[in-house]
């Protein structure tokens, strides 16, 4: 048992380090409900006109519509995917696991810029035209690595005797997956597969490369915030934030998987 | 068996293998301007990366504010990262889920806020008038390394924290215990177990957000103004603005051998430890 000591500056500290990671956006979230367009305290009154002109305005609204279809594809076809290379890894000896494992999380040690411009350059030697679908290549690509953490380390904490037990018990190897695995493995299917929509649903750096003329949400933000002050940015920030939070708060019970 | 593992290598191969190699390529022929290349070998792309001054010192900025990141988010957030794993008992799971879920804030939108707290009508200045401290707004935030440093490291800090909490919570209860019961102080138990076992998590997110900040084009983009040119806006200006892939593939590869040096040098300090 670990004794407890007082350590107020400690949790003062803390408090500190919180404060710094959400208060400014907190103060976007607050600017987006203020009645006038000035950034200070305090407020003249409150009002949703900014959302109004954010849904009135089909900018916006194609926008989210891009994102969306961009995350949904990318989630089903990193689901697929990553499922089934989280079930190989269990499968391999520990030498072919680690090399499949180090290999899926290349993606991730590269900053978002390097995938970006390879993806382009891909791109323009295939003349291939792009579109939302170049969109959803860079996502699937990036999101991958993390999807395949989630599940693999689930999969890697389950108990094989379930499985044989199964068998041994007359199953074939797709009820066993169907009637063991799956359902034991699901939530972290499920919580990876949250991680993968949210990631993809803000991801700016590798999608300025690989987008044709349709905006996805976060670049319309981007090329927003570079023009002029508009506190409607206050707005669709606002609900680009809730896209993605609704998400991590489905995440919560499997905070343990996401941090190992 | 193979097979369950086929379509991710194929993603993998495609969409990450072939494009960097084509990167490769792509360094060593000639540019023509305007996306147009001429295909014979040449290494002008690179002497001319390596002898400009004017990349040099960019260069040289580039690597400075991302370890100047790295170092403060790793200062800011170990103290953080030890509250939260070894004083709160009940609440430790809370504050770990408050960071995850500052981690997936949107980075975007985390940027913006610091866009409208810094700016020419931005919260600061407004409120540095409405106190009447100043007359006219200041600027040296916005547009300035220092607010280009304070968006980095409240980008990467959610992820400081996480990689450190998980590295200390990995310390067995009983090394702590025993230690105490040997006759540590608080401090001895902080400096011969903590300190030491939590190294490795400390270099590995060094190396992590080095590579990352110094990759990040947006982030200066935003916030930098002049100031913010990086390699990163330098690649992008080069492929998107010039046409000009061959020039920044080179530079990109030269920017990989730097983290690819990082990279190896962890791994290598940590098989030594190891062992």
């Amino acid at each position: 048992m670990r004794r407890r000591r007082r350590s107020w500056g400690l949790l003062l500290y803390t408090a500190f380090v919180f404060a710094f990671l959400f208060a400014p956006v907190l103060m976007v979230v607050l600017f987006s409900f203020n009645r006038t367009a000035s950034l200070t305290f305090p407020f003249s009154g409150w009002s949703t006109r900014w959302y109004e002109e954010v849904f009135a305005s089909p900018d916006y609204r194609s926008a989210i519509a891009a994102s969306l279809k961009v995350a949904v594809a990318t989630v089903a076809i990193v689901g697929v995917i990553g499922t089934l290379a989280a079930i190989a890894v269990t499968r391999y000896s520990f030498r072919a696991r680690e090399a499949l494992r180090s290999v899926l999380l290349v993606p991730a040690a590269l900053p978002g810029l390097f995938l970006g411009i390879g993806l382009l350059s891909l791109f323009i030697r295939t003349h291939t035209d792009l579109s939302l679908g170049t969109v959803a290549v860079g996502h699937v690509i990036y999101t991958l690595p993390y999807f395949f953490l989630v599940a693999s380390n689930r999969l890697l904490r389950f108990d094989p005797l379930l499985e044989e037990t199964a068998r041994d018990l007359g199953a074939g190897s797709f009820t066993t997956f169907r009637k063991v695995t799956l359902p034991i493995i699901a939530p972290a299917l499920i919580a990876g597969g949250l991680v993968v929509f949210s990631l993809s649903w803000d991801e700016v750096l590798i999608t300025f490369f690989t987008v044709g003329s349709q905006n996805t949400l976060p670049l319309l933000i981007y090329s927003r915030v570079r023009q002029a002050v508009d506190p409607s940015i206050n707005a669709i920030s606002t609900l680009l934030l809730a896209g993605s939070l609704v998400f991590i708060v489905g995440v919560r019970r499997f905070v343990v998987d996401l941090q190992q | 068996m193979l097979l369950l593992a086929g379509p991710a290598l194929l993603v993998i191969g495609g969409a990450l293998l072939i494009p960097l190699l084509l990167l490769l390529l792509q360094s060593f022929v000639v540019s023509l301007g305007y996306g147009q290349l001429r295909y014979s070998f040449t290494l002008a792309n690179y002497s001319s990366a390596l002898s400009d001054p004017v990349y040099r010192t960019i260069a040289v900025r580039t690597f400075a504010m991302a370890a100047a990141t790295a170092s403060v988010c790793l200062i800011l957030g170990y103290p953080a990262a030890f509250f939260i794993t070894f004083r709160l008992k009940r609440a430790r799971n809370l504050a770990l889920f408050l960071v995850v879920a500052s981690l997936f804030t949107s980075y975007l939108v985390r940027l913006y806020a610091w866009y409208t707290i810094f700016g020419q009508k931005g919260v600061i200045n407004t409120a540095l008038k409405a106190v009447g401290l100043i007359d006219s707004p200041v600027s040296f935030l916005l547009f300035s390394k220092w607010a280009v440093l304070i968006a980095f490291v409240n980008v990467f800090l959610p992820f400081t924290i996480l990689i450190l909490a998980s590295s200390m919570q990995s310390i067995p209860d009983d090394l702590l215990e025993n230690g105490r019961d040997l006759g540590a102080s608080a401090f001895q138990s902080f400096t011969k177990v903590v300190l030491p076992l939590t190294t490795p998590g400390l270099v590995s997110a060094f190396a992590y957000i080095f590579v990352l900040t110094s990759g990040d084009y947006i982030t200066p983009a935003l916030l930098g103004g002049k100031q913010g040119t990086t390699l990163a806006t330098i690649i992008t200006d080069q492929f998107v603005a010039f046409g000009n892939q061959p020039g920044g593939a080179a530079i990109s590869f030269l920017m990989m051998v730097v983290f690819v040096t990082v990279y190896v040098a962890v791994a290598q300090s940590q098989r030594y430890k190891g062992r």
